[in-house]
């Protein structure tokens, strides 16, 4: 055996990344010290947690403390059910965020479509228009919903909300679809009109269909957005009926409530109902990537 | 007909409501801005300048650097916390990748309020923590209520892109600056970081720009030491009903947040062009 | 009447030219393949046809008549795509009858026609299926019987076969020729596939830079290249520089072959010799045949040839080619280093500009 062994040549970015490659798909072990790490993300997911159970677990208590829990009760939801004025304010919730879905839906749809299909100058102006109600305050977009209300003479209710509702949703409906429509082949656009079909039938019988679990995903966010949706509907509510947040803003105002954590608890149910719809639909139609996907889309947030 | 008037009509529904119903009340806020109440209460047009002078009196000028330096701390504090989470879900997740971020988003999809009032339960002047420990610590009504409640009201939007941006990086880039860098905080910084920084951005801008117009944290966790800018606005619309002063406040704070804005939107539709071209 | 008819059709995107006052008519049942290099133009000018692209200039006649105001949806032309552009949440069956649903054809006719277009493509029995369970050759299948069963003027084909691995390629290049003759309809193939384009096609369009280089049938082209773009794009060609003298050519080594002159070479011109690699001869030459002496460099084999590849003069490189029969071994024969004679017959060679 040789005594003489060459040196390996010495590691330069490319080999060691090649190396690496090999092993690709397993994390790095012993590296940053993951057991700090994840003492900290258990710490972490209590912090965050914590108020969750909290509200959760005392909307069956017994008792009005919220210091000691002194027996499973569903007391508070019945007072929550019982109440009409309650009931009114969930119905209330329901269907705004339910006409809110149902038209923002169709008009972001309809938006997205332009601002890929259409290149122009004012495509480009009116893209970064939509881009901005994502990023202003609500304050600001509830503010300036009730000035333009009441300039108009337009009396504040459920009406007001939805309009206002609408026109902060239409965004969200916008990016998740435009993010879907742009991995969608231009050639099969081109195939259907070549076969046959003009314009408007193409995007009906072919486009549409192909965008259908990004369209639905967006209107399921666009209902769990609207139904928790607080400041906005603080600004542009009436009298009566008032939506569910507003009510539990008024009522935390005058105290804590046992009754607001079953309140907060039925509204997280329905959240996390729509919310998981939302992710799951697409996977349900055959689609092989996740709703989580279907979201995000391309954009960074 | 071209497929650039086709698409193009399509802009039309979407875009009249937003003209209509987005940049009218906005241009309608501009105006007021300028006006003053009469004697009867009511908001009258006019081209004073007299609210934006208000804006630097004693009395409102810390209130606005109050609510800067609060969603500044939030940013802050979003981070440290943020992004080691996210972290550890990109890098060591594995499997469970999905599963850990469906659960730190989770507890975003209760009512922001509730999740607020959470907090008052749990560490108000009888609230649990101070009955379980047989305390009588004051938590609330201070600044650290508030800004605790910004950080958690707001978390999820600086986790989610710095965990987009963390898992989109090439895990092997890692494996490669340990072998190159030697010490676990050298990647870090020569490797890691520039990757995300990005997301990092992404996830600032969007953690305060909510967090400066806030009202809800500094109304129900803090007092009067705690006021903020959007308390503020939220008063001169509903309460002192002075509008006018109310959209002077809206518009100052709209200005200041424009430059974080306008850097968001030119990164996003960039992005989006080079997504969509 | 020409099935299509070519009238100094431009296509300008901005500042360049894609498509450059192209002149062509193609007969009715003609297959005619547009070949040349990505970028030359090929795909614009079949985008043109479909109706996808409008000409900046000149006019495109579809059986006589003018097409510019003719939207794609109205045009008797169909399209296979490249990509084969199936309709995903349609089945097989629904993706072949779209064409004829917008039309409103009656449904029992429908249906027979397109069991008719699936036999076709040999798809019988897989109406029910999704794109997405089918393979790349099978998805083929559809895009051609979905175009086909519309019964077009003509048939439009983009590059149909460039996702296919090589076996099958050959195989679908095969039944492709036979559909066409089978249904007797136009086709107007676009490829940058020489040997593809020479297997099937009636008659090449070589295309470089948006312009026509030749046309010509497959022999024409290869045999009689009209430049030496043509000459080296198709097959392979040696191309040797030299200078026109005393009715032959004086090559750079100072070797002189005699050969036809085209008309406009006079004295002193120069030019490039093309002779094709299976016209060289090594070693065992016949009489009357130009010969020049060499080393050979490299030796590649091939399977069925071998390729030996003789320096002449510094600069001045052959390819030839050999025939691996049972006779002639490659390996015994030609080693790297050793010095050889090689030539060709005056009339295979010819002097390009």
């Amino acid at each position: 055996m040789s005594t003489i062994e060459s040196r390996p040549p010495a590691p330069t970015p490319a080999t060691v990344a090649a190396d690496a490659g090999r092993a690709r798909g397993r994390p790095p072990k012993g590296f940053d010290r993951p057991r700090f790490l994840k003492l900290f993300m258990g710490v972490f997911f209590l912090f965050l947690f914590a108020p969750i159970v909290l509200v959760v677990l005392f909307s069956f208590n017994s008792s009005r403390s919220l210091q000691d829990f002194q027996g499973f009760s569903t007391r508070w939801y019945e007072t929550f059910f019982d109440s009409e004025s309650l009931r009114d304010s969930l119905i209330a919730s329901l269907q705004i965020a339910l006409i809110t879905m149902v038209i923002a839906t169709i008009l972001g749809t309809l938006l997205a479509y332009g601002l890929v299909r259409a290149r122009t100058r004012v495509s480009g102006g009116l893209n970064m228009l939509m881009l901005v109600p994502l990023v202003t305050p609500e304050i600001v977009a509830g503010a300036s919903a009730l000035l333009l209300f009441t300039q108009v003479k337009l009396e504040l209710s459920l009406t007001t909300i939805i309009l206002a509702h609408i026109t902060f949703s239409i965004s969200y409906v916008t990016v998740v679809v435009r993010a879907r429509l742009a991995q969608l082949s231009r050639e099969v656009e081109d195939a259907s009109m070549d076969l046959g079909a003009t314009r408007l039938q193409t995007f009906r019988l072919i486009t549409l269909p192909a965008l259908w679990p990004a369209v639905l995903a967006a209107g399921l966010l666009v209902f769990a957005l609207s139904f928790d949706d607080f400041v906005l509907s603080f600004f542009t509510t009436g009298e009566s009926p008032q939506p569910l947040p507003v009510r539990i803003w008024t009522q935390i105002r005058f105290g804590v409530r046992p009754t607001i954590n079953a309140i907060g608890t039925f509204m997280l149910v329905i959240s996390i109902l729509s919310i998981g719809l939302a992710l799951l639909l697409p996977r349900l139609f055959g689609r092989r990537e996740s709703g989580l996907k279907v979201l995000l889309g391309r954009e960074g947030a | 007909m071209t497929e650039k008037r086709f698409a193009s009509l399509f802009l039309v529904p979407g875009g009249v409501w937003l003209l209509l119903l987005f940049v009218t009340p906005l241009v309608f806020l501009l105006a007021i801005s300028f006006g003053y109440t009469d004697d009867l209460g009511e908001a009258i047009y006019s081209t004073r300048l007299g609210n934006y002078e208000r804006l630097v009196d004693p009395d409102y000028l810390p209130v606005l650097f109050r609510s800067v330096g609060f969603a500044f701390a939030a940013v802050a504090l979003c981070l440290l916390i943020g992004y080691p989470v996210a972290y550890y879900i990109a890098i060591f997740g594995g499997r469970w990748k999905n599963v850990l971020i469906a659960l730190v988003v989770l507890p975003f999809f209760v009512n922001y309020l509730i999740r607020t009032y959470a907090w008052i339960a749990m560490l108000g002047d009888d609230g649990l923590v101070n009955g379980l420990l047989n305390t009588d610590v004051r938590f609330l009504n201070t600044p650290y209520a508030v800004i605790g409640g910004l950080v958690y009201g707001f978390l999820a939007f600086m986790i989610l892109p710095v965990y987009a941006a963390l898992d989109r990086m090439d895990p092997s880039l890692i494996e490669a600056g340990k072998d190159l860098y030697g010490g676990p905080w050298q990647t870090f910084r020569h490797v890691t970081w520039p990757h995300t920084i990005q997301g990092v951005l992404a996830g600032s801008v969007l953690v305060f720009l909510p967090a400066v117009g806030d009202f809800v944290s500094a109304s129900l966790l803090g007092g009067p030491g705690e006021v903020m800018v959007g308390n503020l606005i939220q008063q001169q619309f509903q309460a002192s009903d002075n509008w006018p002063f109310g959209a002077a406040l809206t518009v100052a704070m709209m200005a200041f947040l424009m430059i974080f804005m306008l850097l968001y939107l030119r990164a996003a539709a960039r992005e989006t062009r080079e997504a969509t071209a | 009447m020409s099935a299509i008819r070519f009238d100094a059709v431009t296509k300008r995107f901005g500042e360049t030219v894609a498509v450059d006052a192209l002149d062509l008519e193609i007969e009715k049942g003609e297959f005619f393949s547009l070949l040349g290099p990505s970028g030359c133009g090929k795909t614009t000018t079949l985008r043109m046809v479909a109706g996808f692209e409008q000409p900046s200039g000149g006019h495109i006649y579809l059986d006589g008549e003018p097409v510019e105001a003719v939207p794609p949806y109205k045009r008797n032309v169909n399209t296979v795509f490249q990509s084969y552009a199936l309709f995903e949440h349609l089945s097989v069956e629904d993706n072949v009858a779209f064409g004829l649903k917008r039309r409103r054809v009656a449904s029992d006719e429908i249906r027979s026609r397109v069991a008719e277009a699936l036999e076709l493509v040999e798809l019988h029995g897989r109406e029910k299926s999704r794109p997405r369970e089918l393979s790349g050759g099978q998805k083929q299948r559809v895009a051609l019987a979905r175009a086909l069963v519309n019964r077009p003027a003509v048939l439009l084909l983009d590059e149909p076969l460039g996702a296919l691995d090589l076996k099958l390629r050959k195989q679908m290049q095969v039944e492709l020729k036979g559909i066409q003759r089978e249904v007797g309809i136009t086709f107007l193939y676009v490829t940058h596939d020489q040997e593809e384009a020479l297997a099937m096609s009636d008659r090449i369009a070589v295309m470089e830079d948006g312009e026509v280089k030749q046309c010509g049938t497959p022999e024409e082209v290869y045999e009689q290249p009209s430049g030496a773009f043509v000459a080296g794009f198709i097959g392979i060609s040696n191309l040797l520089a030299g200078v026109v003298q005393d009715g032959g050519v004086r090559l750079a080594s100072g070797a002189t072959c005699v050969a036809d002159l085209p008309d406009d070479c006079g004295q002193g011109s120069e030019v490039h010799l093309s002779v094709r690699p299976e016209k060289i001869w090594l070693d065992e030459l016949e009489d009357g045949m130009i010969s020049l002496d060499g080393t050979i460099i490299e030796r590649v084999y091939v399977g069925t040839t071998t390729q030996v590849i003789v320096e002449l003069g510094p600069g001045m490189r052959v390819t030839a080619l050999e025939q691996n029969t049972a006779r002639a071994h490659s390996d015994d024969r030609w080693q790297i280093g050793d010095r050889v004679r090689l030539g060709w017959h005056p009339e295979h060679a010819r002097v390009l500009r």
